[in-house]
């Protein structure tokens, strides 16, 4: 051991003056050698100087102007907003239809209320819509005027709502935070006061735009936000408000009075601006003149909303798709004035050679039942199994035949206006159902409720409670949209239907998608998920 | 300088002087065999003045009475015998009985084998894998423990997928660090994908392919960190060292030649045009299976299979002095076929290496320098066609009724999603032409007995031009936009400038009982890499020579559209790093080695442009103990822990860059793109992706070492994963490079096994085996990765696989399978979602093994290599045998008629699609006879040998091949993607090869 000890001493000894010798020779070798800095050269692109930190402002106007006519068309998509607030409730299914639609059962898991935080349109949304309230921050950031300011903050507020709605947190930047800071995150009834703030702070300078009552224009000045845009959106979200603050997502709500009669004074506000019922309810969708539209969409049409349901045999040729619900369906009575409007292929169509002729004159409006027509007056048949095109009130969410499914038109390609994102009927209904839940109203909840009706030249209803309430909402504005706010609201978002059989009331919030959660440490996935 | 070399004169001149004196002759032949040992060399100890025998093992030298000659010869222990008076001296040299002699090349430098810390897998060329051989990793396929090497399909050349220690990389860049004679090689492809008009895209070919196997000396594998740290950043994947041949011995020519027999091993079980018309009608009807049926018969696989023929010749000459001066040429010529008509790769090689001493031996020049050209022609097997297929989903899918050909001779082309097999490959061309050239310079300087200086610049250059033209007769998506025979085409430059340029100590002493052995350098690399890719249409001719050769028929004046600029590139990137290792051994007993690399890369930001990576190694020798039992040969104890980087991302993610975006030729002859857009954004903390691993060996040997082996225990765990993520809302950039938060953790044990079961003089017998046992898995990681995207009609989003928290990486994500319900539709019992199903691609247990056997002059082998534990899912079924792709008239495998699944049913992403992939394949078998050639004075010697490759293979796989890789990734931008494994997606299909040749020596 002695000797080993002796023998690695004067081993170490004689490398060290080995290493003395060598190692100042060597390192000025080496040294001398270190021939690059390491600083890259870049032949083939151009490198941005830091976005970190900073803001720049833009041009408020043309900042505006870009989430009016190109923005905002995301709303018109058959997918991702649409998809999640449709899909997921009782009045529309997307069934797969062979090898169709299958799309590794994006569709299917929002019927079955299967999704999870890996969904495709659950994390497309969720990009999209935060992505939009960071452009409306970086507006008001941009020393826009007062009008400007308002319209930024109405429009911040709508997006911003959506995800509050439907995530039930909603992460925030502020325009100067680079990308070294993860974006805060507000809670619920964090992000409704700052969305109730935005709206409310926004009134005084927002413009007055009353309805489009000029044929030429197709709704006109309804494509830009207004009072009547901000107080229509404040009646949904104060309906809503019970539910976003509500301890538990899945409820039990509930709903003040004082909530009520926001509602209530909000869509009273609307009346004001001059808004009204139109008689004719499919006139809505039109392009024609009409005193509902109080905020459409200023780019993108409406056409996906034919698409995404029509058959690929009919004219024009669609996706073969999406269908009503026999269940939802079967809601409406048979002379209910809004379940179609008597054209080729709707509710007990009798046929008539002088519907036809024009293009598109094949299509009624309303649900699409029973045997449809070509623009002559022919059958129409199937291409693919050569057989008459049918529409079934049947219809499975997997090996669904070709005609199977009751379809819905609302715009129709012949006539269509711009898609709508917030009209006078539904801020009617928000104050029915305020009135009904305690709020302070001139007239009863059944009233307004008749009076819609009516206006469309519809029968009244003797009464009304909660669940008329519910199915009557669903009457009026199928397809558009609200169904799923409904059925929380109304507790019924968690029971089973069709081919949904999951009751999971932590399905009332989509998850935080997986890839936001692991890019933001501040983010807590939802329960459930 | 000067007295060096004025003392080396008067050695040499001294050395000349003193030998007039005498004249000895004699043989040296091996002591235990007889046997003449042709090369060895005959030296004057403390002269350089030598000689070697020749073919005979005879030699003559004149030497001073009072000489000592050393006889020494590699294998064999050396001898010394003194002159004398002896004029005829016949010496029998007996086999170093020190296995451990065998030195292992580690990287800069190579040490004994007893010597080395880390655990390293050395194969030597008489053990590589024979037959047709493409690329220099099937040589050692299965060779190793622990070192799973897959090819991704059974075209010659294609690319090849290798794990050493498991999978540890959720990018592209899972391959090991290539060094070939010294020159880390750039892990990029050297080659163009394939661009397949509107039937997907095609991988790179195996940039290794330009190497020619017959000049591969030895293949070590670096697998622990103790090992790979040396290389630092580009270590943690483990690091494959190649040396080549170097001229040894009396000179010697070698010729040989092989002619190679390929055919498939396995066809699919299709249909035939009854069994086809009737299973359509059952769908339909009998009015529609009248409209599509083509009456006649055709077997769309033997229109496209065939039997495949390869040829190598394969010349070399070399030799050496007694100095060690050596020299070796070689050329060689091959021609693979593939077993796909009209697919081949022709291959000529140049190398020459050399080495010369001066100086007394104190200044060694060395060079290594390889040309190649490669000609790969491609025919359109691609990893991601759609709805329409590529050329395997189309020889699938296509109607079995319907004629090759029309009665005029024309093909017979029903439409654009349903091409003609045989009219894609007659009416198109597609080939590259890559020339490759990689030298590797050295001097090393003896500065002192034990410390030497090595400067070696390295060279690595290609260039590679990929054309591919669509005829206008040819009817797929994209060649007749609006019924216009417009063609397309296609052509794709890469050129690559790497260089290399290290200088490093070394120093060599034995101090006492103490063996001394450091390293210490600089390497500066630089990868300079540009690109660029033009694409065509609207020919003005349909001929396929004249739309190549003659592009101008394109026409421009037509449509400015007609030539599109689809972009260009060009990135240089460099590293730079200073790197050291000690290893001490004490009285042979105990070993310890430690290293250091510090690595800068220009991938990464100013605060964290450098990496280090240390490691450490021990070594007990046990058996080298008085108390050591005698019955071990050898016993050895080693341990070693250490920290390796990962740095393969693309060029500068650090920096917000944008450039100009490819412009895009779609299917219709429109143009998209060009828009100036980012390419990336600013992450100023990017920095390495980190593994460390901990490993124990065991080394043993008993019975005189007749019974040898190793066993290891390793855990590495990858962290700071290196990904580009899509950045969540509201965020400022869309995207962006970062460091995931999460742990990629590889356990595993190898072992290995060798056995000299008889070792007689007349006959020998040595089993070899190895098994390793991998558990791969994700941890820590709160996030989810999908990729496997699968292809296929209703499939859009699809995809296989999820990297998730707790589960092996590129885990199985489906649904699950529960048969079909009495309306045909699939049943999932659990519901229709998609779920970890326990599955997962990674093997759990790699296989290998090898029986050598020598009778006299006879030699064979076989070899079996094995994978279990994993699952292979088949998007081709998923794609294309289903009851829904049959109702739409596409030819399916005879098991899906009957089986209960209705024409309407979604064929959605689930287990009834996923197979166990368990396999064991007898890869090789070789038969050799060395003919006698004892009478003929000018043939130094002549075998004959004939190798059967992929004979058979024992597996419950109902594809094509169970080892199947279809490159399946997510793509997350033009440069960016996450990688899936086993995916099944029309490959190229694997074929059985019978080679014979011969092999002469002069």
């Amino acid at each position: 051991m002695v000797l080993e000890m002796k023998i690695e001493k004067e081993l170490i000894m004689k490398i060290s003056k080995i290493f003395n010798r060598i190692l100042p020779v060597g390192a000025m070798a080496i040294i001398a050698v270190a021939c690059t800095d390491l600083e890259t050269e870049e032949l083939d692109s151009i490198v941005v100087e830091s976005t970190g930190g900073g803001f720049t402002a833009g041009d408020p106007a043309a900042l505006l102007e870009a989430m009016y006519t190109s923005d905002i068309a995301a709303f018109t998509d058959q997918n991702n907003m649409y998809a999640l607030y449709t899909h997921t409730s009782d009045e529309m299914i997307p069934p797969t239809r062979g090898v169709d639609w299958g799309d590794n059962g994006v569709w299917r898991t929002l019927h079955a209320h299967t999704w999870d935080a890996t969904h495709a349109t659950v994390l497309n949304t969720w990009n999209t819509l935060n992505q939009r309230v960071f452009k409306a921050s970086q507006i008001i950031a941009s020393n826009p005027t007062a009008q400007q300011r308002a319209e930024a903050k109405f429009l911040r507020a709508f997006h911003m709502w959506n995800v509050l709605d439907l995530y039930g947190v909603v992460p925030f930047r502020e325009v100067d935070e680079g990308v070294d800071v993860d974006p805060r995150v507000m809670t619920r009834s964090e992000a409704l006061a700052f969305v109730l703030d935005d709206l409310e702070s926004s009134l005084d300078d927002l413009p007055s735009i009353g309805p489009n009552l000029n044929d030429a224009e197709i709704q006109g000045d309804n494509i830009y936000a207004s009072k009547a845009a901000a107080h229509a959106l404040l009646s949904r979200i104060y309906l809503n408000k019970g539910v976003y603050e509500a301890d538990n997502p899945a409820g039990p709500y509930t709903f003040s009075a004082a909530d009520m009669n926001k509602v209530i004074e909000h869509a009273d506000a609307v009346a004001d601006e001059g808004y009204s019922l139109d008689s004719d309810y499919f006139n809505i969708y039109t392009g024609t003149s009409n005193a509902e539209v109080i905020w459409a969409s200023g780019s993108g049409t409406a056409q996906n909303r034919w698409f995404m349901t029509l058959h690929y045999s009919q004219n024009p040729s669609g996706w073969n798709g999406f269908t009503t619900l026999a269940e939802f369906y079967d809601k409406f009575d048979s002379n209910d004035p809004r379940i179609s409007n008597g054209g080729p292929g709707t509710t007990g169509y009798t046929y008539d050679a002088d519907d036809f002729g024009d293009s598109y004159s094949g299509l009624g409006k309303g649900f699409l039942i029973g045997q449809q027509y070509n623009d002559d007056g022919s059958q129409t048949v199937d291409s693919r199994t050569t057989l008459p095109l049918s529409f079934t009130r049947d219809v499975p969410l997997s090996g669904a035949p070709t005609g199977s499914g009751i379809r819905a038109l609302k715009y129709h390609p012949a006539d269509a206006g711009r898609y709508i994102l917030l009209r006078y009927g539904e801020v009617l209904m928000n104050k029915a159902e305020a009135i009904l839940r305690g709020g302070t109203g001139s007239t009863s909840a059944l009233d307004i409720v008749n009076d819609i009706r009516t206006s469309r030249g519809g029968a009244t209803l003797a009464s009304i409670d909660e669940t008329g309430m519910l199915d009557e909402r669903g009457r009026e504005m199928y397809w558009e949209g609200t169904r799923r706010l409904d059925l929380i609201r109304f507790g019924q978002f968690n029971v089973e239907w069709h081919e949904k059989t999951n009751t999971d009331p932590t399905r009332v919030l989509f998850p935080i998608p997986s890839q936001a959660l692991s890019s933001n440490p501040n983010l807590i996935q939802n329960d459930g998920y | 300088m000067k007295k060096y070399l004025l003392l080396g004169l008067s050695l040499i001149l001294g050395a000349s002087l003193w030998a007039q004196e005498k004249k000895i002759s004699g043989k040296v032949t091996d002591a235990e065999t007889g046997e003449a040992v042709p090369g060895a060399n005959v030296i004057v100890k403390g002269t350089t003045n030598g000689t070697i025998t020749d073919f005979d093992g005879k030699y003559e030298l004149s030497v001073g009475s009072d000489a000592t000659l050393i006889y020494s010869f590699v294998g064999y222990a050396p001898k010394e015998v003194v002159v004398g008076n002896q004029s005829v001296i016949n010496v029998g040299l007996d086999l170093s009985v020190e296995e451990l002699a065998e030195v292992v090349v580690i990287g800069y430098g190579e040490v004994e084998k007893g010597d080395a810390t880390g655990s390293i897998a050395s194969v030597k060329a008489e053990d590589f894998n024979g037959g047709v051989i493409a690329s220099p990793e099937q040589l050692i396929q299965g060779k190793a423990a622990g070192v799973q090497i897959t090819n991704n399909g059974g075209e010659p050349g294609s690319g090849v997928s290798i794990r050493i220690r498991g999978t540890s990389s959720v990018r592209s860049g899972n391959n090991p660090l290539f060094v070939v004679d010294g020159v880390p090689l750039a892990g990029d492809d050297v080659s163009g994908g394939g661009e397949n008009f509107g039937l997907g895209s095609q991988s790179a070919k195996n940039p290794l392919n330009f190497l020619n196997p017959a000049d591969i000396a030895s293949i070590d594998i670096l697998k622990d960190a103790s090992a790979t740290a040396i290389y630092g950043s580009r270590g943690a994947n483990g690091v494959v060292i190649i040396t080549t041949k170097n001229g040894k011995g009396a000179s010697q020519l070698d010729y040989s030649y092989s002619l190679g027999v390929s055919s498939i091993t396995k066809k699919y079980d299709l249909l035939g045009a009854s069994e086809f018309l009737s299973a359509y009608e059952d769908f339909n009807d009998a009015a529609a299976a009248a409209t599509i049926n083509g009456g006649t018969e055709t077997d769309w696989q033997d229109e496209i299979f065939r039997t495949a023929i390869s040829q190598t010749h394969q010349l070399s000459f070399g030799g050496s002095d007694p100095r060690g001066d050596n020299y070796r040429m070689s050329l060689s010529y091959s021609d693979q076929e593939g077993i796909v008509d009209q697919n081949n790769m022709k291959r000529i090689t140049a190398r020459f290496n050399n080495s010369k001493s001066f100086i007394n031996n104190r200044l060694t020049v060395t060079s290594s320098m390889t040309i190649a050209s490669v000609t790969d022609n491609h025919v359109p097997i691609t990893d991601n066609a759609g709805f329409e297929g590529d050329l395997l989903g189309n020889i699938l899918k296509a109607n079995p009724t319907q004629p090759v050909k029309n009665a005029d001779g024309t093909y017979n082309q029903l439409s654009s999603t349903e091409p003609n097999p045989r009219a894609m490959l007659d009416l198109s061309k597609d080939f590259t032409n890559t020339i490759r050239g990689l030298g590797s310079f050295s001097a090393a300087f003896k500065i002192l007995d034990a410390l030497s200086f090595k400067s070696v610049y390295g060279i690595d250059r290609s260039f590679s031009g990929r054309k591919t033209v669509y005829s206008g007769d040819l009817l797929t998506p994209g060649t007749q936009p609006g019924g216009v025979k417009a063609g397309r085409g296609f052509t794709s430059d890469i050129e690559v400038n790497n260089t290399l340029w290290e200088n490093y100590f070394t120093y060599n002493q034995k101090l006492g009982n103490t063996k001394v052995n450091a390293v210490v350098g600089y390497s500066y690399q630089k990868f300079d890499r540009s690109s660029k890719v033009f694409e065509m249409t609207n020919f003005r001719t349909t001929d396929l020579d004249l739309m190549l050769n003659n592009m101008a028929s394109v026409n421009i004046a037509g449509n400015p559209n007609s030539v599109v600029v689809r972009n260009s590139s060009k990135v240089i990137d460099e590293l730079q790093s200073y790197f050291t290792r000690v290893n001490f051994d004490i009285s042979d007993k105990y070993v310890l080695t430690a290293t250091v690399r510090a690595d800068g890369s220009t991938k990464f930001g100013s605060g964290n442009k450098y990496g280090v990576f240390p490691s450490f190694g021990a070594k007990w020798r046990v058996s080298e103990e008085a108390f050591a039992p005698s019955m071990f040969s050898d016993l050895s104890l080693r341990a070693g822990w250490g920290i390796t980087g990962n740095q393969e991302i693309p060029h500068n993610v650090y920096q917000q860059r944008q450039r100009y975006s490819d412009y895009d030729l779609d299917n219709n002859g429109n143009v998209s793109g060009g828009g100036l857009g980012d390419v990336a954004f600013q992450n100023p903390d990017l920095q390495w992706e980190e593994t460390s691993q901990f490993s124990v060996g065991v080394e043993y040997g008993f019975l005189d070492n007749r019974l040898r082996g190793s066993v290891d225990f390793y855990n590495k765990v990858t962290t700071d994963l290196l990904i580009q993520v899509t950045s969540a809302q509201p965020a400022i950039n869309p995207f962006v490079w970062q460091n995931l938060d999460a742990d990629v953790v590889n356990t595993g044990w190898e072992f290995q096994l060798e056995y000299d079961l008889i070792s007689t003089s007349d006959l020998k017998w040595t089993f070899s085996g190895n098994i390793a046992f991998n558990h791969n898995e994700v941890q820590n990681f709160d996030g989810q990765l999908n990729t496997a995207e699968i292809n296929g009609q209703g499939l859009t989003g699809a995809y296989a696989q999820r990297i998730a928290d707790g589960q092996p990486l590129f885990a199985y994500f489906l649904r699950e399978f529960g048969g079909f319900d009495e309306n045909g539709i699939s049943v999932y019992p659990n519901g229709d979602f998609q779920e970890f199903t326990g599955d997962s691609p990674l093997p759990t247990t790699t296989l290998g093994i090898t029986n050598t056997l020598k009778y006299k002059s006879f030699d064979m082998s076989f070899f079996f290599n094995g994978m279990f534990g994993h699952s292979i899912y088949s998007n081709t079924a998923n794609a294309f045998f289903t009851a829904g792709s049959l109702a739409n008239g596409r030819n399916v495998t005879k098991d899906v008629v009957g089986n209960g699944e209705s024409n309407l049913n979604a064929p959605d992403v689930s287990t009834r699609f996923l197979e166990k992939a368990d396999f064991l394949r007898l890869q090789n078998v070789s038969l050799g006879y060395n003919i006698d050639v004892s009478g003929i004075s000018w043939i130094g010697s002549l075998r004959v040998f004939a190798t059967g490759q992929n004979l058979f293979v024992i597996t419950d796989y109902s594809g094509q091949d169970p080892e199947v890789n279809t490159n399946k990734p997510t793509t997350l931008s033009s440069f960016s993607s996450i990688p899936s494994f086993g995916i099944d997606y029309t490959p190229y299909p694997r074929a059985r090869t019978f080679t014979f040749g011969v092999n002469i020596s002069l």
